[in-house]
């Protein structure tokens, strides 16, 4: 059930291979399963985040790989070897805390050289990669300090360099920027995904933040109460979701149902709708049952003639909000309402409320997809 | 709020009264140890130190006195490594039944009348063939003042990231390396006050003393003898001593404290700016 994805791994795979290799990993709580039994792959150098909603089991996904939580099931395998019995501290890879756990009688300094210091590395070179780890994380000045005299981006920079020092190949960061506020939750983003290309060292991180996981990941895991929902790109997941549920969490779409397969050609597949007959292109959902096709509000614009699903709709309402213009749609045959979003233009006239409408949307710009919304 | 002086001066009379109940006996002591008194009142001119001199040729109340610090320092230490362990496993395993039962254990002898702790202990020692002495003084005060420790530094371990101790490991230190890093330099200030609140406790703990002690009494337990066969003034030099030895250890307590709480504050302070 929970097959890690076909197309999705091939779509990255190139000549990278598996860093992590996780197969029918479950947990098990007394009578609740955190995990349902999961595979998944983390590639040697990538960005992967684990996205879900609260109680996906998304962060005891990240525990068990960490080791301070004891799998029920399956195996996970560290670059070939087996670590299931790999007590915490001698697992190769770090993790950075959600709520940082810096030291806190300790300096920042004392913090980042902790690992060095436990491994028994002579004082000199242990100053050297601690001014070096500073460096990464632009902390050079603030060494000294003890973690309640920083900032929290800086008790965040901390918490890296301290997981950094040891050089894992490996980091596993469990929404580390949960507690920061949106402006500096951005700039965060933006440094976490420098330092993860400059340094190859590959990251897993946890995050329920799905606009989070689209700029800083290069590839998705979508969780949902215990399964993995699907994997695959930033793009794939926004523009190709395979269910509803993925579909919602990424933003608003229009969902056209219920949907029926007419006929599936080479690339393009037909589709029955209330709004009449659509193309998808793109791959067909396994399940048949309870289909939709997904459509972003905007996905959909005012038709052309060489669009190839047409719509004709009633305008309900235009709001202008700045940079967009959402036009609310109803589809007079099913009362079905949809929304467009179109790029505000100075020059552009308003379709009048009441008026006739013809929207269309391209067979690449919509998903067929499965299950249940919640 | 209104001042009101009909509620105010009644309030201070009754101020006044207490305070001058509760310190009067002590300051009268205080003046007994260097003054000697004719019908209740004190001789201004008899200042003399003969007394405290007298105290210190006394050798049954400076062994007393010796003992006490000894049984106090003993007990203590050893309730500190128990307490210290005991609220460590308890942490780590807060859900299990065994963990539960263990602060029970803990906790019992504190809560339990000390007539009978003391009582079982010395039924206890007489089977075992062990002599009451030093030994099993301290053993019966590590049993009472190890609740004390156990609820200061389990306190404190409750407030520290559980995070700290899985960071710690996660960063590839041992159990061993955890503890002297992580988890003892946080329990500094709460090993210094448990220790010290078990040290006062121990240093006037009478009533299990009392049946464990053979010929080594300690110092709550010799003066409790010397007051059936007669009062000395020695008494007022070495109740003086104990009182400024209490007030300075305080005071040393309180600096330790706001030194901690300013850098505390400070550093709260730098840390926003």
């Amino acid at each position: 059930m929970a097959a890690p994805d076909a197309d999705s791994r091939h779509e990255v795979a190139g000549d990278r291979t598996p860093l992590l290799r996780i197969r029918g990993l479950g947990v098990r709580f007394q009578d609740f399963e955190a995990i349902r039994p999961l595979d998944l792959d983390v590639l040697n150098g990538e960005f992967l985040t684990v996205l879900g909603p609260s109680g996906s089991g998304k962060t005891t996904l990240l525990r068990t790989i960490a080791g301070f939580q004891q799998p029920t099931a399956g195996r996970i395998e560290f670059d070939g070897r087996d670590i299931a019995d790999l007590p915490i501290n001698r697992r190769p890879f770090n993790t950075v805390f959600q709520d940082y756990a810096l030291f806190p009688h300790m300096t920042v300094r004392e913090n980042v050289a902790f690992g060095l210091r436990v491994r028994g590395i002579a004082r000199a070179t242990r100053d050297a990669r601690v001014e070096d780890a500073l460096g990464i994380v632009e902390l050079e000045d603030l060494g000294n300090r003890y973690p309640t005299q920083l900032s929290g981006g800086q008790q965040q920079r901390t918490a890296l360099a301290r997981a950094m020092i040891c050089e894992p190949r490996l980091i596993l960061l469990d929404e580390p920027l949960a507690a920061l506020d949106a402006t500096l939750r951005r700039q965060m983003q933006k440094f976490l995904k420098v330092v993860q290309r400059q340094s190859g060292i590959t990251f897993v991180f946890v995050t329920h933040d799905q606009s989070e996981a689209i700029t800083v990941s290069d590839r998705i895991c979508v969780m949902r109460s215990g399964r993995i929902e699907q994997i695959g790109t930033p793009r794939d997941l926004y523009y190709r979701p395979r269910s509803r549920f993925v579909a919602a969490f990424f933003g608003a779409s229009n969902i056209l149902e219920p949907c029926r397969i007419e006929s599936t050609g080479e690339a393009v597949t037909m589709v029955s709708t209330p709004f009449g007959t659509m193309s998808v292109d793109g791959p067909l959902p396994q399940v048949r049952e309870g289909l939709a096709l997904a459509v972003r509000p905007e996905a959909l614009v005012p038709a052309s003639g060489d669009a190839c699903n047409r719509i004709g709709c009633e305008v309900v309402s235009v709001s202008f909000v700045g940079s967009e213009t959402i036009t609310e749609l109803r589809h007079p045959q099913t009362r079905h309402v949809l929304t467009m979003k179109t790029r505000s233009n100075p020059s552009a006239r308003h379709p009048a409320v009441g008026s006739h409408l013809e929207v269309g949307f391209d067979a690449a710009a919509c998903a067929l997809v499965t299950g249940a919304q919640e | 709020m209104m001042r009101n002086r009909f509620i105010d001066l009644p309030l201070a009379a009754v101020a006044v009264l207490v305070y001058v109940s509760l310190y009067l006996p002590i300051l009268l002591v205080f003046l007994l140890s260097f003054f000697s008194m004719r019908r209740g009142k004190v001789n201004w001119d008899t200042f003399s130190l003969s007394w405290y001199a007298k105290l210190f040729e006394n050798d049954a109340l400076g062994g007393a006195l010796w003992n006490s610090l000894l049984v106090g320092s003993l007990a203590v230490a050893a309730a500190a490594t128990f307490a210290t362990s005991a609220a460590i496993l308890v942490r780590s395993r807060p859900d299990r039944h065994s963990a539960r039962l263990l602060e029970y254990v803990i906790f019992l002898p504190f809560l339990l009348p000390p007539i009978i702790t003391g009582l079982s202990l010395l039924i206890y020692f007489r089977e075992a063939g062990v002599g009451r002495g030093i030994f099993t003084i301290t053993v019966g005060h590590t049993l009472f003042v190890s609740a004390i420790i156990y609820r200061i530094v389990l306190t404190r371990l409750n407030a520290l990231s559980r995070n700290l101790v899985e960071a710690a490991q996660d960063l590839g230190a041992t159990r061993i390396q955890t503890f002297r890093f992580i988890i003892l330099p946080n329990l500094r200030m709460p090993l210094l006050t448990g220790g010290l609140l078990a040290f006062a406790l121990s240093f006037d703990e009478t009533m299990i003393t009392l049946f464990l002690s053979g010929t080594d009494a300690t110092l709550p337990v010799r003066l409790y003898a010397m007051m059936r066969v007669g009062f000395t003034p020695t008494i007022n030099a070495l109740i003086t001593l104990l009182l400024g030895f209490s007030i300075l250890l305080t005071v040393a307590v309180a600096l330790v404290w706001r030194r901690n709480a300013d850098s505390a504050r400070k550093s709260y302070r730098e840390g926003r700016t």
